[in-house]
């Protein structure tokens, strides 16, 4: 008898589960110091009263590496109803995503189809950046006589001064290595995809290899940086915190990074008043920017209520007050269609204005190289092994021969 | 039935349950998965989608030409002599110095044994702060005027590899240390006495009284070292990340990158399979000649 009511209980239980509400669904995020705590819990609590009845559980990243923590959590059958910032496309591929509506995206964003991949949007396209731009130090430069490198040959000469007069040119947090690899995704962008805008395509369909001299002479750039002395001697062991505190302190005159550098949770206004911004250079001076379309929340297909958790992070994406903490922290690029940049009433820095000028300007935009979420996303592990031959340029001069392995691990990744 | 017969036999229904039950979790939690690990092994699985076609051996064989998986058994092997050899040697040292019965002698002994009690990720993340750039090291390095530019302790293969051998050594000396000052307290002092009556001096009494009768707890010292430093995965995680261009990723490392990275759960099993099967063997090898050892002794 107990059994019966307990079963009949459970059942009606369900039953209301399913009809009623949305229910509670999961939210993967990742904490940075910009993007802390109390943001997420203000910004998931002002979506979620979009949605009816959805109570919102929050599931934090333990590192940055969320890409990696969502794959952990779809093998161990956890996997969110709703993931911030992740790398849509391995997971796309695996049709574990749920496309966001066409027109919803051509009613809201200047570039509906930014992030698409194979013709669908998994992550709604809100905000852009640079990746990366090369920061300078304007009182160095100043006093060194070096005016802002347009051409590859200024930038080298700039180094080779800077060099002389015992300054450490160009500041590297080579020890952690999407920070390590900067340069190699300003010269792959700019000397790559600058040239040839659908070299990934090509090298998707077999048509190119990264040891073709395209590549490999952009490659054999970064080599020569290291050996005229553009970093650090322990530029290896520096980590990113520690980049941003040596540049700001003028213990270096240039930093290659993301245009987040721009945003107040890395400088203040007073240091801002005190830094350039120059695109990476090119041999001729064209003005390449490698481009980043990014954007915040992707949907599981397989959500229980994948309607709801596409409704929250529709509201999510849409809520000014999100991205203006983006903008002021993070130094993000709204793309919206229906707000502009007053419109957020974010307050911002003259080094992110000079930033901004080159998305707004009329220039080569290219896809930022192993950083953006469309069909330009390099191959799943393709990413490490780029970052791993920042670091490796260090110690082995062999382009060549690293190229030769980086085409084994893009043949195995794509099972060409 | 004698009474004696009937609580025997009580007896033994009695422990039953329990090692019924012990058996099942034995089973649940390290037999199925081991299994099942296996079994993945010889498949192509993917960790994302619904790939997971049989391949028979096809994993094994890829991996003896994986560069990569080479260099990072390498590593780990470098890893687990140096930290072995050097924890245990100075395990003992600091045992044999800590090994009094006066109270600040326990003190001492709960300071060398704290590393043990900090979480991997913990310790690492205070080397870190020591060994970057602008860390303690370089700034007393270059304070002093030992060197001119900040070395690169993190930076260089050699370097790096070196300084995750010291890190992880710090942590097991902890251990090492401990496990030897057990072993050194029941050693009986008469032996000690008779041995300086009958004029051995220091060195003598410590190879033919302390080593011999310490010979047990250096068997579980050694194993127990060279098993945790073979699995060593979350002081590299925090320390460089693998780095320098993945000169130090050792094979616990490498497997979570090709598992989560490259999404390739089939091979990641094979991975697992030839570092429990490293592991077993090594493990076994070395508690086989230390009994031998102790057998002689």
């Amino acid at each position: 008898m107990t059994a019966t009511v307990l079963a009949l209980t459970t059942a009606l239980g369900l039953s209301a589960c399913s009809q009623g509400g949305a229910g509670s669904l999961t939210f993967m995020v990742f904490e940075t110091p910009a993007l802390d705590a109390k943001f997420w819990d203000t910004s998931i609590a002002t979506a979620a009263k979009e949605v009816s009845g959805a109570a919102i559980k929050k599931i934090v990243s333990p590192d940055a590496d969320r890409t990696k923590y969502a794959k952990q959590l779809q093998a161990s059958g956890q996997f969110p109803d709703i993931l911030a910032s992740i790398s849509p496309k391995d997971f796309a591929g695996a049709k574990l995503l749920k496309p966001f509506d066409q027109k919803w995206l051509d009613d809201n964003f200047l570039q509906p189809t930014a992030n698409a991949i194979g013709g669908e949007t998994y992550i709604p396209p809100t905000n852009s950046q640079i990746i990366p731009l090369v920061f300078y130090n304007k009182k160095i430069f100043a006093d060194n006589g070096i005016s802002v490198p347009t051409t590859w040959a200024a930038f080298t000469a700039a180094i080779t001064k800077l060099r002389a007069a015992g300054i450490t040119p160009l500041e590297l947090a080579g020890s952690e290595t999407w920070a390590a690899s900067m340069p190699l995704v300003g010269l792959a962008s700019a000397d790559v995809l600058g040239k040839d805008p659908a070299w990934i395509q090509k090298l998707y369909k077999g048509e190119a290899k990264l040891s073709d001299p395209i590549f490999a002479n952009a490659m054999q750039k970064a080599v020569d940086l290291v050996k005229m002395g553009a970093y650090s001697p322990a530029a290896l062991s520096v980590d990113f915190k520690t980049a941003n505190s040596n540049f700001l302190a003028g213990k270096s005159a240039m930093y290659p990074m993301g245009s987040w550098f721009t945003g107040s949770s890395y400088v203040s206004a007073a240091q801002a008043d005190n830094i350039g911004v120059f695109p990476w250079p090119t041999d001729d001076g064209s003005v390449v920017i490698p481009f980043n379309v990014g954007g915040t929340t992707s949907v599981s297909a397989a959500s229980k209520n994948v309607d709801a958790a596409q409704k929250f992070a529709q509201a999510w994406s849409l809520a000014p007050a999100n991205l203006k903490v983006l903008i002021e922290t993070d130094g993000a690029f709204p793309m919206m269609k229906k707000l502009g940049i007053k419109d957020f009433g974010a307050t911002v820095n003259g080094l992110y204005n000079s930033s901004y000028s080159y998305v707004t300007d009329s220039n080569t935009k290219v896809s930022s190289f192993g950083w953006v979420n469309n069909d330009d996303a390099l191959a799943p592990g393709i990413n490490d092994s780029f970052y791993a031959l920042a670091q490796s340029v260090f110690s082995d001069s062999d382009v060549k021969k690293q190229l030769t392995k980086l085409d084994a691990d893009w043949a195995a990744a794509t099972k060409k | 039935m004698s009474t004696h017969v009937q609580t025997r036999a009580r007896h033994r229904i009695g422990l039953a349950p329990l090692a019924l039950l012990a058996l099942l979790l034995y089973a649940a939690f390290l037999i199925y998965p081991l299994v099942q690990s296996f079994i993945t092994s010889l498949t192509n699985r993917n960790v994302l989608n619904a790939t997971n076609a049989f391949i028979g051996f096809a994993n094994f064989a890829e991996l003896v030409h994986d560069e990569r998986f080479l260099r990072s058994l390498g590593f780990t092997l470098v890893v687990v002599l140096f930290v072995t050899v050097v924890s245990n040697i100075f395990g003992l040292l600091f045992a044999m110095l800590l090994n009094g019965p006066a109270r600040h002698y326990k003190i001492m002994r709960t300071l060398v044994f704290i590393p043990q009690v900090l979480s991997g990720v913990i310790v690492a993340f205070i080397w870190r702060s020591i060994l970057t750039e602008n860390g303690l090291l370089n700034s007393v390095l270059q304070g002093t005027g030992l060197t001119q530019q900040p070395i690169s302790w993190l930076g260089t293969p050699a370097l790096a590899t070196l300084s995750i051998c010291v890190v992880v050594s710090w942590m097991t000396i902890a251990f090492t240390t401990v496990v030897y000052t057990a072993a050194l307290q029941s050693v009986p002092a008469e032996l000690h006495e008779a041995a300086r009556m009958d004029g051995a001096g220091p060195l003598n009494r410590f190879c033919n009284v302390t080593l011999p009768m310490i010979a047990p707890g250096t068997t579980i010292s050694v194993t127990l070292t060279l098993i945790t430093t073979l699995k060593l995965f979350d002081v590299i995680a925090v320390l460089t990340g693998g780095g320098p261009a993945n000169s130090t990723k050792s094979v616990a490392f490498y497997l979570i990158d090709v598992a989560f990275t490259s999404n390739r759960f089939g091979y990641a099993s094979a991975i697992a399979m030839v570092l429990l099967a490293l592991t077993a063997v090594l493990a076994y090898g070395v508690t086989y000649l230390l009994r031998r050892r102790e057998a002689h002794l």
